[in-house]
């Protein structure tokens, strides 16, 4: 459905992509990571015919992404990164003109939307806030039941709440078997709705696999504080990977089974026990270690 | 070939100051032919001369004939003409495309199943109509303020020559805001290209009426062109200006489209 091969653009600065290939097939959520500036943008770009590759090639559904972008956008929904409307329109004028320049007629799904999100479409888009934005976006990227979505860090000043509702409006899509690739920089964004992830790193695909695979490898890092040094230097030299230790906070690595690390505890006084969340970076910079050592 | 939703929605977020400036015109329009009067229009003439010569020359005020036409070609369309359309121009041209790509929105426009083409050729089509409606405007305020004030004064058809050339003119002039807005991406740079061009032709024109060692510098501005003067007098050659004009006008029009229907943008 989406293919990109060997798709080259750089910005000089090693800033850029360089050499990307991957394809998404029809049907498949695809999440693509990466921290900021890491080329998602660029590729992104790329799929919607804004910028031409200075070598390789950007197709969906067989077309070219740049020379046939009018074709291809009959398809497609788009949420864009950055949010920049018209500003003096109210948000049901944009959607309607959004609407009219795609010929769309049916509003049923709009209105679902807007309800879906508690959508307030009344007011003028330059006052809204972030998040309120981020709905209107959603909202015209999905309203005319595209096959293909390309979604630009779709949940970004979303609250939780929207944020699980999105995340339900993306599981729902799927069940209709669409195609879509979303970026992220939030691996638990990712974890809970796509089939594959590709993650992204200075222009480079660094890593492609099945979220199965990602998540099983996942080291999560837990902060054990003890009621005093003593227990937890004494913790500290359990049979456990300890990532680090402060006083009477010890940080344990633990991936996959935590039944070992669990049974351990009681013998302590332990006062608190917290996950320490780690960036997609750690998570990555881990992954990859391990393949590498195998 | 165009996008009527579209071109909806810029008329929307533009007929504003297209009115600002049709005001702005009729109100100067009509004063000036209420400043007409056929008897002391030599004793205007020789107000003028005590003023320093260089700064008459400069403003273009050269009093042609003491008809009603030659009046509004010397003191209109010599000098206010060349301004206040040229500053709409500049800034709705600057509108039209840049300000899009500069805020993003030309992401959301061009994520709709339209061609770029389509999109710079509504937008372009926006420019030269509300240019086109603009310069019928102040044609329309002319003939009714010169009938109301002088009835049967004004040659009608030697007025509208000279707006026919005007017209043309402001395809040129925007012609520059327009392909300077579909090759920046930065606002600011569209505007100091697209709007530094015109307002350097009119200095240098300015310049070039001041004295006999700047004359050359005629042949550096585009409103060389358009010569209020040899239109209503009908002098030969006016035709050929109008005609590079016209030519002039497609290819920067088309330019524009062409590059922005090729280029990378920033969304």
């Amino acid at each position: 459905m989406i293919q990109i091969h060997q798709l080259t653009k750089s910005y000089g600065n090693k800033k850029g992509v360089f050499d990307l290939s991957f394809e998404v097939s029809k049907g498949e959520v695809f999440g693509y990571l990466g921290p900021n500036g890491a080329g998602k943008t660029t590729t992104i770009r790329h799929l919607l015919g804004f910028i031409k590759p200075d070598q390789g090639s950007c197709k969906i559904d067989g077309m070219d992404c740049h020379r046939e972008a009018a074709i291809i956008q009959k398809n497609l929904g788009y949420l864009p990164g950055e949010i920049a409307f018209f500003d003096d329109m109210t948000g049901i004028q944009f959607l309607n003109l959004m609407a009219s320049m795609r010929g769309l007629k049916d509003f049923t799904r709009r209105d679902e939307l807007i309800a879906q999100f508690e959508l307030d479409t009344k007011g003028k888009i330059r006052k809204m806030s972030k998040g309120m934005k981020q709905k209107v976006g959603i909202v015209c990227a999905f309203m005319h039941n595209p096959d293909i979505l390309i979604l630009d860090e779709p949940t970004s000043g979303l609250d939780p709440l929207m944020q699980n509702r999105f995340i339900e409006l993306i599981r729902e899509e799927k069940t209709k078997g669409r195609t879509i690739i979303m970026s992220s920089h939030s691996f638990e964004e990712v974890e809970r709705t796509c089939d594959r992830v590709g993650i992204i790193r200075q222009g480079r695909l660094v890593a492609i696999d099945d979220i199965q695979a990602l998540k099983a490898a996942q080291r999560k890092l837990y902060r054990v504080t003890f009621k005093t040094t003593d227990e937890a230097s004494k913790f500290a030299k359990e049979n456990l990977t300890v990532e680090s230790m402060y006083e009477n906070i010890v940080n344990v690595a633990i991936s996959g089974d935590l039944s070992q690390f669990i049974a351990l505890l009681p013998n302590y006084s332990v006062t608190g026990l917290d996950v320490i969340t780690q960036s997609l970076e750690d998570i990555f910079m881990h992954y990859y270690g391990r393949e590498g050592s195998k | 070939m165009i996008s009527m939703p579209l071109l909806k929605a810029t008329i929307k977020s533009n007929y504003k100051v297209l009115i600002i400036f049709m005001v702005v015109l009729a109100f100067y329009f009509s004063m000036i032919v209420g400043m007409f009067d056929p008897d002391t229009l030599d004793s205007m003439n020789a107000l003028i001369e005590s003023l320093p010569k260089d700064l008459i020359s400069a403003l273009n005020f050269t009093i042609v004939d003491t008809s009603l036409l030659g009046f509004i070609a010397g003191y209109f369309y010599g000098f206010l003409i060349l301004l206040f359309p040229l500053i709409y121009s500049i800034i709705v041209a600057n509108r039209t495309i840049a300000k899009h790509v500069d805020k993003g929105s030309m992401a959301y426009l061009l994520s709709t199943p339209n061609t770029r083409v389509k999109i710079a050729v509504t937008q372009g089509l926006f420019l030269i109509g509300s240019i086109t409606l603009l310069i019928a405007f102040v044609t329309l305020i002319g003939i009714i303020s010169s009938e109301a004030m002088f009835p049967g004064a004004l040659d009608i058809s030697g007025f509208l020559l000279l707006n026919l050339g005007t017209l043309l003119l402001y395809y040129a002039i925007s012609g520059i805001g327009f392909i300077a807005s579909c090759f920046f991406n930065d606002t600011n740079q569209s505007l100091a290209v697209g709007g530094g061009i015109p307002v350097a032709f009119l200095i240098i024109q300015m310049l070039s009426n001041v004295g006999d060692q700047l004359s050359n510098l005629k042949y550096a501005t585009l409103l060389t062109l358009f010569n209020p003067t040899d239109i209503i007098n009908k002098v030969s050659g006016f035709g050929t200006s109008f005609v590079a004009l016209f030519i002039l006008s497609v290819i920067l029009y088309s330019g524009g489209i062409y590059i922005f229907s090729k280029k990378d943008l920033p969304l």
